[in-house]
């Protein structure tokens, strides 16, 4: 009994008395009388320390020695760092996943904000609703399948691709396509293509859904066509959301390394290689577990230093 | 009368680029997805005789030779995905809870340890979490995945229902407490009940990102039987790799779990992902 009613004392009170009155008492006696709170969290925070915080400094830690994740370990500084800089791989690698991710940011903003910005346009409600099921639909297929589905649309001898071709009469140009080094990188690219990234879509849907219909009244009153509404209203209008938007799209590309390790496991020869996969090479083919945790930090640090530059360039732009 | 047809037939000329639009991209969008049915209800002559079109006799068989292996991935998946969304709601509702409605010391610190972590993507603690799991005998069971994928998980849900509770009004618990309801109480039957849209979106979440986690599987589980869909479906496509019709058959039946409750569930499906995401 007397520990329920140490916790409703503890219970957030909007009169602040209760707080004033606490941090008078020493430290340990307001730790024991929220001794069941802890004790609620114990399983969060062991989970949390144990799963998560111990192996992202033990992969800060390790990418300092030479480990193949058992007894092998001995200290080396910065040399995965400095081999990384030489790594012929690694900078293909880099300089895939640049072009990549560029290339994806802009098809999975633009391709979601042109379907939402045609079903926001419809009057009927009944139909923009059904759209917006029909756009999402796709996202039922697992993930896998997107991969599987679109290995057989790029395959060489029956692929969806080069019989399309074959159908239209442009049969000289049917293609390994992934199993060239000039195409491969573009045939990843437009994996799921015509599919809608869900989450982007529907961020970007609900920005254009929350301006309000007298602003789009009064723009047609004072004779704005639909481009000029694009350009004027409805893009600055959602940039909180097209923001959103890029840079999910930006992180999943960045270490989302599934479609690279299904489709082509980086070939053929380094050619589709890209940073997260040449990660997990390193440690579950060549046991290189140090430079595999070098690799994770540099992407690490590389996501956190590209997140803040975007909110602080929209956000930049949003006070002028 | 007139006048109402009239302005029907102009709005509906209105819409009418934008439908057209519209059509055509939904086309495309279900092309691949009605090929892939199509070719599951081939033989293999009938695909290489005729790419396109549907082709008599049906070959039902595909379906059942693909179900026999598929079932199982499917099975896996429904437990270790339903184990995991029911701890996950468990844990992260109390622990939302607790920060949420209690001042006590060291509170923000302990916050700041779960959400610092929405900053440090998996791909950084992959190898070393994998010799942590394997050291601790886990790998080929399904605690590997299930406990891995709850702290995960964790992160983002406990902060969701954070501020789901905090967004609770005050008088709601006082009138509560004037009853006579003890903190346990005021949880499971007014906070938790009140709770459920956001126990739904923290279910959504967690389904979507276990359901579709390849990665984590492919290190940790290697038995066959034990493999969660994402995982044996891949292995079913290389080992059916030149039958296309079981081939594309046991793709449309891996679809269909996701594919129920999206049909169950539909606007909570889609507001789940929604929300859940602009909340991060």
């Amino acid at each position: 009994m007397g520990g329920k009613a140490m916790l409703r004392r503890l219970a957030t009170s909007p009169s602040g008395q209760v707080v004033k009155k606490q941090s008078h008492s020493p430290l340990h006696h307001r730790m024991w009388r929220a001794k069941w709170l802890y004790l609620a969290l114990l399983i969060p925070v062991a989970m949390l320390l144990l799963f998560e915080w111990l192996p992202a400094f033990s992969a800060l830690y390790n990418s300092l020695y030479i480990w193949n994740g058992g007894k092998v370990h001995f200290y080396v500084g910065l040399e995965h760092y400095e081999r990384m800089l030489s790594d012929r791989t690694f900078r293909v690698a880099i300089t895939n996943l640049v072009g990549f991710v560029f290339f994806r940011v802009i098809m999975q903003t633009a391709l979601p904000f042109f379907a939402a910005e045609m079903i926001v346009n419809l009057r009927s409600q009944r139909w923009s609703y059904w759209w917006k099921i029909i756009f999402v639909f796709p996202m039922v297929v697992p993930q896998i399948l997107n991969y599987l589905i679109w290995r057989f649309v790029y395959n060489r001898q029956v692929g969806l691709l080069n019989e399309g071709l074959k159908l239209i009469g442009l049969e000289e140009y049917a293609h390994a396509w992934l199993g060239d080094p000039n195409t491969v990188m573009w045939a990843l690219a437009f994996v799921r293509f015509p599919w809608l990234p869900t989450l982007q879509f529907l961020i970007i849907l609900g920005g254009l859904q929350t301006i309000p219909q007298e602003v789009h009244e009064s723009a047609a009153i004072d004779g704005a066509g639909f481009w000029r509404r694009l350009f004027y209203i409805d893009i600055p209008m959602t940039r909180r959301q097209i923001t959103l938007a890029m840079i999910l799209t930006m992180l999943f590309m960045t270490q989302r390394f599934d479609l690279f390790l299904v489709m082509t496991d980086g070939g053929p020869g380094y050619s589709s290689m890209v940073p997260a996969l040449q990660l997990y090479q390193s440690a579950f083919h060549f046991l290189e577990f140090g430079y595999a945790s070098a690799i994770g930090v540099v992407l690490f640090v590389a996501m956190l230093a590209l997140t803040i530059i975007n909110l602080r360039v929209s956000a930049g732009a949003t006070n002028q | 009368m007139a006048n109402l047809t009239r302005k029907r037939i102009r709005l509906g000329n209105r819409d009418l680029p934008f439908q057209l639009v519209l059509i055509a991209f939904g086309i495309v969008t279900f092309f691949p997805l009605v090929l892939v049915v199509i070719t599951s209800l081939k033989s293999n002559t009938q695909f290489y005789h005729n790419f396109w079109l549907p082709e008599l006799p049906f070959q039902f068989g595909n379906y059942s030779s693909a179900f026999r292996i598929i079932w199982r991935y499917i099975v896996n998946s429904v437990i270790y995905s339903g184990s995991t969304i029911c701890l996950i709601a468990a844990i992260a509702s109390v622990a939302g809870y607790v920060f949420a409605r209690f001042r006590f010391p060291f509170k923000t610190v302990l916050f700041l340890g779960f959400i610092t972590l929405i900053m440090v993507p998996g791909v950084l603690t992959l190898a070393p979490r994998f010799v942590l799991v394997r050291d601790l005998g886990m790998v080929n069971t399904p605690f590997a995945l299930i406990s891995v994928w709850v702290s995960g998980g964790l992160v983002l849900s406990t902060w969701l229902m954070r501020s789901y509770f905090e967004s609770l009004p005050q008088e709601l618990f006082d009138a509560a407490y004037v009853d006579g309801a003890a903190e346990w109480q005021v949880f499971v039957y007014v906070s938790v009940p009140l709770a459920r849209p956001m126990i739904a979106t923290v279910a959504m979440t967690t389904l979507i990102a276990t359901w579709n986690d390849l990665i984590w599987p492919l290190v940790t589980i290697t038995d066959k039987d034990k493999m969660p869909l994402a995982l044996g479906v891949m292995q079913f496509s290389s080992d059916f790799e030149t039958d296309w019709g079981t081939l594309f058959a046991g793709y449309v039946i891996s679809s269909v779990p996701l594919l129920c409750v999206f049909a169950v569930a539909m606007r909570q499906f889609i507001s789940g992902l929604t929300s859940g995401s602009i909340k991060a």
